[in-house]
């Protein structure tokens, strides 16, 4: 009997400890519309990828202590903003602030966390990235001429800090947070030009607060736009001599992806595979002027191509166009052509910030699962 | 007194034995269904059409989605049985399949199946309605692999 209960109980307690990991978009797990706002004493800081949790002992009116989990960012995210593992210690007196946990559990999205003894906010985001030169320093090139897309002269470096982390058509200017949840799901129609089903698909995720994406579930790897939506950046390394640009992806799982340069067509590589679809496709590069275009196709279905939740299919293929107009900044324009769940073309893009002196940040989405 | 605790604690080592084993079962399950998040119907589905006594009860189904129109086959390999009409509504999922056979006579059987696509955002998603024929009719369910 008691070896039986063992079985249950280690079960229970590991699908507990697997569900409170998982990685999730903040509204996905916290409803904005259920405030908590708890004091308690902390018991324990789990600086841990990809959600760092500061568990706090509340005492309730009759006495009743509760033990609650604070969520917070990631360690990358919050050491960008200059705190610590041990900025809270246990024992500290905090006051939390924020969305309560949608299932009820006592967790709560630590919005606002207030150190009681110094009244001085902690663990909050307050890194915009670094400042780009007044005088914009000039594009780096390499001995043929063409703009260096990574690292100059050996130094260390990445793009991060993307200046959209979603993904819609020029000119719609939908409202929607960061993670691409809509403030008025009405807009869903706007976002792209969306076949019946893939609107129908689309609406279904965002009603479910992006709760499914495999990105978070699975850790499946950021393909197609969304390595450039992520906050831990991406790093381009040239291998001239071989004609293939790799880019390192610094979310996920830290995989890469490569972009031939030889001249090869767009479909299947060196052995062929045209069977086997893939997270990142099957991409081809040239350069026009200062662009560096990149044609990929084959991508697989087991994925989301970008935050937000907007379906895609295996037809999907991409045309990214990179530009380094100054040392300090990446422009990325991308157009968008799935006939399997677009209606026609579209386009998008953005803007990421050079890292400089920097590599990418250490970041596992299955850090801390169990 | 304690020989009915013992077989008290006997059924309960039992039942929790066995819930242990259907929940690691189930997840076993679910980690086998290939990812699909793409058009919601493309896939393999494996079910039942109840009470059809010209094909038996059992299903394969594999459908397509060409960006234009759903494709697909009914029992690859046995009857293959293609899919003449197909449509999926977003507006509430309705599912509707179209498909001709043949009986052992040679004589033409006509399916349609109805139903409503269900748990959407899983691998493992259900279509559950009702098919019928110029032969026969009756619940239809079938899940993707």
């Amino acid at each position: 009997m008691k070896h039986a209960l063992r079985i249950a109980i280690g079960f229970g307690v590991a699908l507990c400890a697997s569900l409170a990991a998982a990685h999730h978009p903040v509204t996905a797990k916290f409803d904005e519309t259920k405030r908590l706002d708890l004091r308690g004493i902390v018991t324990n800081v789990d600086w841990r990828n990809p959600h760092v949790h500061v568990f706090v002992n509340v005492t309730r009116d009759a006495g009743v202590i509760e033990n609650w989990a604070v969520e917070l960012e990631s360690t990358v995210l919050l050491k960008r903003s200059g705190w610590q593992h041990d900025t809270l210690k246990p024992g500290d007196a905090i006051e939390v602030s924020g969305p309560a946990a949608r299932d009820g559990s006592r967790q709560v999205w630590g919005e606002r966390v207030l150190a009681s003894a110094t009244e001085r906010q902690v663990y909050n985001l307050t890194d915009t990235g670094p400042e780009a030169p007044q005088a914009p320093r000039p594009t780096p090139r390499g001995s043929d001429g063409k703009p260096l897309l990574g690292v100059v002269d050996g130094s260390g470096g990445y793009w991060a800090y993307p200046s959209s982390t979603v993904l819609q058509q020029a000119g719609a200017n939908v409202a929607m947070n960061a993670d691409g949840v809509l403030a008025r799901i009405s807009d869903a129609a706007r976002v792209a030009p969306f076949q019946p089903w893939a609107l129908g698909l689309y609406q279904h995720r965002q009603q479910r607060h992006l709760a499914d994406d495999p990105g978070f579930l699975n850790c499946k790897n950021p393909g197609a736009v969304r390595q450039f939506q992520s906050p831990y950046g991406v790093q381009f390394v040239e291998d001239h001599a071989r004609q293939r640009m790799f880019v390192l992806v610094g979310s996920g799982n830290r995989n890469y992806r490569i972009i031939y340069m030889d001249g090869r067509s767009p479909t299947g590589q060196v052995q062929g595979d045209d069977d086997n679809p893939l997270y990142y496709g099957r991409a081809v590069a040239h350069w026009e002027g200062d662009t560096f275009v990149v044609e990929t196709t084959g991508f697989n279905e087991d994925f989301w191509f970008t935050n937000g939740g907007l379906p895609h299919t295996d037809q999907l293929s991409l045309v990214e166009r990179f530009t380094r107009p100054t040392f300090d900044t990446l422009r990325y324009e991308v157009t968008i052509t799935d006939p399997g769940a677009y209606t026609q073309p579209w386009s998008s893009g953005w803007e990421l910030k050079w890292v400089g002196g920097e590599d990418l940040p250490v970041y596992f989405c299955q850090d801390n699962r169990s | 007194m304690i020989s009915s605790f013992r077989v008290e604690t006997n059924r309960m080592t039992k039942r929790l034995l066995a819930a242990a084993a259907a929940a690691f079962l189930a997840f076993g399950l679910l980690g086998t269904t290939a990812a699909q998040e793409g058009h919601p119907l493309k896939g393999s589905w494996l079910g039942e059409w109840a009470g059809n006594s010209v094909h038996g009860d059992n299903i394969l189904l594999i459908l397509d989605w060409d960006g234009k129109a759903i494709t697909g086959m009914i029992n690859p390999g046995t009857d293959n049985m293609p899919l003449t009409k197909a449509s999926l509504e977003p507006n509430g999922w309705l599912v509707r399949l179209e498909a001709e056979g043949k009986d052992k006579d040679g004589s033409a059987v006509r399916y349609v199946i109805e139903g409503k696509l269900e748990n959407l955002e899983l691998p493992n998603r259900s279509i559950n309605g009702t098919w019928s024929s110029n032969k026969g009719r009756g619940a239809f369910t079938a899940s993707r692999q």
